[in-house]
């Protein structure tokens, strides 16, 4: 397989269902039907209105950038705050991969429906969680098949589960 | 839900502001659009490169039918779900005669075993056909024993020859009697319903393909010579038998149609307008019927079960799972 690149989205499902990470690099994307892709999609288009900006940086892509006291300040804006390991894991990402451009950012982690906001600031400690994921991720991606289905409580929402358990 | 929409009258349908606006002679109807999965278009409608761009942003797909009711053709939006990893894998198992075969003889399987379901159905209400249920069961022993997909072809032309011997017998009506399989033009009022009918099916297979990461081109046991669609042929032999079949049987049985709902045209024996609205509807309230489905814990429709086997067909290709073809239980 070619031209295989980790990008926020993987990141993401990393932490969620390591069965997705390799659906999602295939390119077999979830069934477009599902309402609960259409809420996700809504939520996003929708709020910090005046905030939002979707910026690429090589191959991530960014919600909202911004300079903020000197410092740039990435936001990510999630729909709860159930998968906050996922959403902060995935900005730290974005935030690593801004300072291998050279960049020194913080980020702030976003859930509108609740009115909350996490501060995220890397550390040796996250980088090096970061690097650990990234040859893990790897490792899954260039397996011939994925992980086989488990039943876990994100698969009732999942936009994957007729495929899965079909 | 979205839901399939059906134009039998003539008129022009076309984009006003963002929804669907559909004008007759006497009549003007909004069809709002998140509505709509696909239209079936048997009316004389006309449609412009506007309509055309907003149906394709919106991956809805149009299925034209001829005045006769024959399928003419497709408006299929260029393929949204593009997987280029899934095109090669199904390429793959195309080239490769052995899985090819594989493949093929799953959809032979599961087509005889829901002939068979339909056969039993009967069986329990009496009706003398043991003899054709024994028949095909001798037969499809011959399916493993296969070498190439030709060979299958002809068990599986074999096998339906003899399960349509059976349909005299369950509706027990001269007016509709087989005599034998005559596609076009369909020289009987039954064959007619079952041209009808089958082609329904192939375009509702069609529909949900293009849902998935499939390539419609690409069949194995209806061999692709990627002019036309082949895997939703092959899909499509699964689902006759539960579908079609019981949807003739049930609008026969309680005369719904009748032979005075035929004509004979340049074409054959036809449908007229009314029975073909009545079949139509009759197909669609099969379609959207829902059956439990065990895995998935939870009620899916007919439709949906098109799509998790096309789901089923893209696991199989990946390596993941070797596909099992659906089987009705009743
Ligand atoms: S349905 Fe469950 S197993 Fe399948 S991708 Fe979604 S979370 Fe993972």
């Amino acid at each position: 397989m070619e031209d295989i690149k980790i990008n926020g989205t993987l990141v993401w499902y990393y932490y969620i269902c390591k069965r997705e990470v390799w659906l999602m690099s295939r390119k077999i994307v979830a069934d477009q039907d599902n309402k609960f892709m259409d809420i996700g999609r809504f939520i996003h288009e929708n709020s910090y209105g005046r905030e939002k900006k979707e910026i690429s940086i090589g191959n991530i892509k960014v919600d909202v950038l911004k300079r903020h006291k000197g410092n740039v300040l990435v936001g990510e804006v999630k729909k709860s705050s159930k998968f906050q390991e996922s959403a902060k894991m995935q900005l730290a990402y974005y935030l690593y991969k801004l300072k291998e451009y050279g960049i020194d950012g913080e980020g702030i982690l976003m859930f509108p429906k609740e009115r909350k906001r996490i501060e995220i600031k890397l550390n040796d400690k996250i980088i090096a969680d970061i690097k650990d994921m990234e040859k893990k991720i790897l490792n899954i991606i260039y397996k011939d098949i994925p992980q086989e289905p488990k039943k876990i409580k994100y698969c009732k929402n999942c936009a994957y589960s007729e495929f899965c358990w079909s | 839900m979205k839901k399939v929409i059906y134009i039998f009258n003539d008129g022009e349908i076309k984009r006003k502001d963002n929804t669907i606006f559909f004008e007759t002679d006497d009549k003007k109807s909004y069809i709002p659009i998140e509505d709509v999965s696909d239209f079936f278009i048997f009316g004389e409608v006309t449609l412009n490169k506007r309509f055309l761009s907003y149906i394709s942003q919106k991956e809805i797909t149009i299925h034209f039918f001829n005045y006769y009711g024959y399928y003419m053709g497709s408006y299929y939006p260029r393929e949204h779900l593009n997987s280029g990893y899934m095109i090669l894998k199904q390429s793959e198992y195309y080239l490769n005669e052995d899985k090819r075969l594989n493949i093929a003889m799953e959809f032979v399987n599961g087509s005889y075993k829901n002939m068979l379901s339909v056969l039993k159905y009967y069986i329990n209400r009496g009706k003398d056909i043991s003899d054709i249920d024994e028949s095909i069961k001798n037969l499809s022993r011959e399916i493993p024993k296969c070498f190439t997909t030709n060979q299958l072809m002809g068990i599986e032309g074999n096998i339906r020859d003899i399960y349509y011997k059976s349909f005299d017998r369950i509706i027990n009506n001269k007016d509709f009697v087989f005599e034998k399989r005559s596609r076009r033009p369909p020289e009987n009022y039954l064959n007619s319903m079952i041209s009808f009918g089958n082609s329904l099916m192939y375009v509702m297979v069609l529909s949900e393909i293009y849902k998935t990461h499939l390539d419609p081109r690409i069949g194995y046991l209806h061999s692709t010579n990627f002019r036309r669609f082949t895997l939703n042929l092959d899909v499509s032999e699964i689902f006759k038998p539960i579908i079609v079949d019981r949807l003739i049987f049930s609008l026969l049985g309680r005369k719904m149609i009748t032979k005075e709902d035929f004509e004979e045209d340049m074409e054959g024996i036809i449908l007229k307008d009314r029975a073909r609205k009545l079949f139509v509807q009759e197909f669609d309230n099969r379609m959207r019927a829902t059956i439990k489905h065990r895995q998935l814990g939870r009620n899916v429709s007919y439709r949906r079960l098109i799509r998790l086997e096309l789901y089923k067909i893209e696991k199989h290709l990946m390596g993941e799972k070797p596909y099992s073809a659906f089987v009705s239980r009743w």
